[in-house]
């Protein structure tokens, strides 16, 4: 019976979660640019041309591909380096291993915005402005990754590294044959994270990229916005665009996040 | 052990691979690549204006200046306005700013004042194409600083009274006319108002760039003459706030009817359900289409008329090693038959020409039949007030305004927001 | 710790934290240096910069608006911690009993955390609307006077934090989620048959065994939180007049719009120390609440 009661809760209040971006598609896929303040569900006249715009108005295909490849690229960075600083922390003991963590975590705390100039300052002493490898330099390492992964190296139980190491294991052994497929869950879930990190960020691109052939998504979608006015349908159709990829993304990566860990290892 | 040797080659691939796409990620793209090869001198011009709606305009002007000037290559960069200057300053305080870039107005002193504007009159003299007379002579004082050239003033654009000629006419209400005072429009506004129909009568912001000429055209000044202090606190400034505010749920939708959408107003008079709006001749195109009727007259004064006017400018960058180059593409891109023709034909903003006459294929295009309005509005110029530390004043100003705008006592805001204005300058 | 010791061990040692501690070092510490030295010189980002010192420092630390934006910032996290935890975990162990339907879900309490927050703001604005929205239609037909939300001074922050909640818990949800995968049937099995309820099984068992996923979201979430910015923006623009204007929003003004990066940097620095205080108490208090089994 609560059963019952639970999941119909949970069911409604899902609909309030989907419900803005049913709206954005409605307003994609509404002919003319104008979007009032009430929202609805059905369009009043359908049309394609949001989509169209965009395909006009930007190289499209190029900058989504410029986007998913950095996103790939950087994904596949954060979870190696983040996974072995978090064996690090989690399973190796060393003088200042706590001060160290913190200051990881201190990484996290200074905001974006005070740090693009000197980046950008140093990429330019790189002589890398306005290339791949800048968009990719500050992505390859990320605390919060650290972090998250830590944890999930942390609730292992340690019988299963000292039963490997009585075997003649080294850590590194432990680490690629162990510890990751244990942690493979949690190694989902961050992946899926950077990747939604990187597809979606701003403030860096905007001011580290100057070439069209570089541009990502969220910097395309954003000259969408003229000075005086705003093509809502475009601006919709640009949002489902950058959405639908990161919701296949959670739909398989999903099922790899459901399995039961702790009874793997132990058996 | 066979396996032993094929995994090292594999190791070995990977490596090299790796090392290849390392490599290949450091390339520089298009728009950094070498400025001077074979005697051709690449441009790099910043703008804000031009998309995302007339990248084929800038693109046609560009082909034309090229085909005209073969030694020089332009490379064009957009940004959207709302992230432009963020673009702009770190570009600036990197050291890879654009050779020449867009500025508005409001911005301009800020940057002239920090440096960053190469001071045009060495590359003006070594452009035998540049003739200062084509150019409106006011524009081009905007531009100057501590009496030097920093800019050449690029388009302008008028705000304007549109109105709803269907409205009115169901109304019964005579159109409005060059001779209306704030009176007039307060009075007809209150007529239109059908709020059970979801009709208002007019539409006009509360915020700073509505409220400086609204003290002008109160009769009073937002700044002192001398530019040292605030007087936007005045009784004509307290007059223009009260015009502003009371505006807001008798004659036009509250702040929570407009929900913060930037384009609110648009769509509520192209729904055809907001009889008057001020708003500039940039929406001329946007209302081509709407199917009643429309027109446009010089928004009314009080004491007298001032009209708001926005300008674009562009400048070359001091850092620039391309001065002389840079500015030949300005001079083109600002004085040239092919960007008159553009910006008329596509109703882009205008360029600021002395010679108005050049303008008429503009003024004779439709709707709205009365364009001389805004030709008009230039001659009545409100001057937006530009200071070094603009965007605190804004800042300031807005806040004062919505603080009123909330119940606040007006008076004691404004007397508080023209004092710390007054610290500003 | 298991393996070898000595300069072995520190080869390891270097060997699995190399790789994220150069890229980190190189490219998010050296720029928090660099903001460090620009927090001692007045700088426009155009003009040269001119050394003041510790003046910035001194400046802000007296400000009025710097004081009102780290109230902003600590009332938002206040409301925010909480809701965003328990939402979080109320959805993590709803749906992680096997039911039909709960694969289908999950996605959909995931889909705000992809939705950009463009579209999350108008959303939210829409139903938050003091005059017309669906949330003061409802509070009203009980009887309850409807708040200004983001048009009022005094609820500006909160109608930011009910949006930003309702974003996040599905985040919160998928971490707490995963947290939950790791507890091994067997345990929660035991708790039954020694008889115990499903809340005992819960707070007994399930939680304490959740918390090291809890303390990286607790964490976490406070090291985000003290930095919000578009959260609030896109719901209320700081407004109105300023009212809801979070640090980090007016850390962006100083940089970019009033021409004072000293100042900004100086803020963040500060900012920095609070958030870096909070961190290390929350490690420290670590040992009393969090069990790694």
């Amino acid at each position: 019976m609560s059963r019952r009661l639970l999941i119909a809760v949970l069911a409604v209040g899902a609909l309030l979660m989907i419900f803005p971006f049913v709206w954005t598609f409605v307003t994609s896929i509404t002919a003319g640019g104008d979007v009032l303040t009430t929202p609805r569900l059905i369009p009043e006249k359908a049309g394609l041309d949001g989509y169209r715009k965009l395909f006009e108005v930007l190289p499209f295909w190029r900058i989504t591909l410029n986007s998913f490849v950095l996103a790939v690229v950087s994904t596949a960075l954060l979870l190696i380096t983040s996974s072995t600083a978090a064996y690090a922390f989690a399973r190796l003991d060393f003088p200042g291993k706590n001060v160290v963590f913190v200051g990881y975590l201190a990484t996290l705390m200074i905001p974006m915005q005070v740090l693009v100039v000197p980046l950008f300052i140093e990429i330019r002493a790189f002589d890398l402005v306005d290339t791949y490898a800048s968009l990719i330099v500050p992505t390859i390492a990320s605390a919060f990754g650290v972090f998250l992964l830590r944890q999930s190296v942390a609730v292992l139980p340690k019988e299963l590294d000292e039963a490997a190491f009585v075997d003649g294991a080294g850590h590194i052994r432990i680490f690629l044959r162990i510890t990751l497929p244990l942690i493979r869950p949690a190694l989902v879930t961050y992946g899926l994270f950077a990747f939604m990190s990187s597809w979606n960020a701003f403030l860096w691109p905007l001011v580290v990229i100057r070439s069209r052939e570089f541009m990502t998504l969220p910097l395309g979608l954003a000259s969408l916005s003229g000075e005086y006015t705003v093509q809502w349908n475009a601006i919709m159709a640009g949002s489902v665009v950058s959405i639908v990829p990161i919701l296949a993304l959670y739909a398989v990566a999903q099922k790899h996040i459901v399995q039961s860990v702790a009874q793997a290892g132990l058996k | 052990m066979s396996a032993r040797p094929r995994l090292r080659l594999h190791r070995a691939a990977a490596l090299i691979a790796v090392a290849a796409l390392a490599l290949a990620g450091c390339s520089k793209g298009s728009a950094t690549k070498d400025t001077s090869e074979g005697g051709v001198t690449t441009v790099r011009y910043l703008t804000f204006s031009a998309a995302p709606d007339h990248l084929e305009d800038l693109n046609g002007i560009v082909a034309a200046f090229e085909k005209a000037n073969p030694d020089v290559k332009i490379s064009v960069q957009t940004a959207p306005y709302k992230d432009y200057f963020t673009q702009l300053q770190t570009s600036i305080a990197g050291g890879t700013v654009a050779d020449a870039f867009e500025l508005d107005y409001q911005n301009f002193v800020t940057y002239a004042q920090a440096g960053s504007l190469a001071d045009l009159a060495g590359p003006a003299a070594n452009d035998k194409a540049w003739q200062p007379s084509v150019v409106s002579p006011a524009a081009l004082d905007a531009f100057k600083h501590g009496g030097k050239q920093y800019a050449l003033p690029e388009s302008f654009s008028t705000v304007v009274l549109i109105y709803n000629k269907a409205l009115f006419d169901a109304a019964g209400v005579a159109y409005p006319t060059s001779d209306w005072k704030w009176s007039d429009e307060a009075a007809a506004a209150q007529k239109l108002t059908d709020k059970a129909k979801g009709v208002y009568g007019d539409f006009q912001p509360v915020s700073f760039y509505e409220f400086y000429k609204a003290v002008n055209q109160a009769g009073g000044t937002f700044l002192s003459s001398d530019g040292k202090s605030a007087t936007f606190n005045s009784p004509q400034g307290v007059a223009a706030a009260k015009w502003l505010i009371g505006k807001s749920g008798t004659t036009m939708p509250t702040v929570t009817e407009i929900g913060n959408t930037p384009d609110f107003d648009t769509n509520l008079f192209k729904a055809g359900k907001l009889a008057m709006w001020h708003n500039g001749n940039w929406q001329f195109d946007t209302l081509k289409d709407v199917p009643f009727g429309w027109d446009v007259v010089v928004e009314p004064g009080d004491a007298q008329k001032a009209s708001a006017v926005f300008q674009n400018a562009v400048a070359v960058s001091a850092a620039s090693s391309h001065k002389d180059a840079a500015f030949r593409w300005l001079n083109f891109l600002t004085t040239s038959d092919q960007t008159v023709t553009a910006r008329i034909n596509s109703s882009w903003e205008l360029p600021p020409l002395a010679d108005a006459s050049k303008l008429s294929g503009y003024l004779s295009k439709t709707p709205p039949s009365n364009r001389k309005a805004v030709m008009d509005a230039l001659g009545k110029q409100s001057l937006l007030p530009v200071i070094a530390k603009e965007q605190q004043m804004q800042d300031i100003v807005n806040n004062a305004l919505t603080k009123a705008a909330g119940g606040e006592d007006l008076q004691k805001t404004l007397d508080d927001a023209a004092k710390q204005v007054t610290a500003l300058l | 710790m298991v393996g070898p010791r000595g300069v072995r061990k520190a080869g390891i040692v270097a060997l699995f934290l190399l790789p994220s501690a150069v890229p980190l070092l190189l490219f998010t510490i050296a720029p928090m240096f660099g903001a460090a030295w620009i927090s001692l010189h007045s700088w426009n980002l155009q003009s040269p910069m001119q050394w003041t010192g510790l003046d910035n420092f001194a400046r802000l630390l007296g400000d009025a608006d710097t004081r009102d934006a780290l109230l902003h910032t600590l009332y938002f996290l206040a409301l925010y911690l909480p809701l965003v935890y328990l939402l979080g975990l109320a959805l993590a162990v709803g749906l992680n009993r096997r039911f039909p339907g709960r694969s289908l879900l999950r996605s959909m309490y995931f889909l705000p955390v992809v939705t950009s927050w463009v579209v999350v703001a108008l959303t939210w604005k829409w139903l938050l609307n003091p005059a017309n929205g669906l949330v003061n239609h409802v509070l009203e037909s009980v009887g309850i006077p409807g708040p200004g939300w983001w048009a009022s001074p005094g609820w500006a922050i909160p109608s930011a934090v009910v949006a930003s909640v309702w974003k996040d818990a599905g985040f919160v949800m998928v971490i707490l989620l995963a947290g939950l995968q790791s507890i091994p049937e067997e345990y929660l099995e035991a708790a039954r048959l020694d008889g115990a309820s499903a809340w005992q099984s819960f707070w007994r068992v399930t939680f304490p065994l959740l918390t090291p996923s809890s303390y990286f979201v607790v964490v976490i979430s406070l090291i985000s939180g003290f930095q919000v910015f578009d959260q609030i923006y896109v719901m209320t623009g700081g407004g109105p007049a300023g009212a809801s204007r979070p640090l980090v929003e007016e850390i962006y003004d100083l940089t970019f719009r009033y021409g004072d990066a000293g100042g900004a940097s100086a803020l963040s620095l500060l900012l920095f120390a609070l958030i870096l205080v909070v961190t290390v108490v929350q490690q420290r208090l670590q040992r009393r609440w969090v069990t790694y089994v």
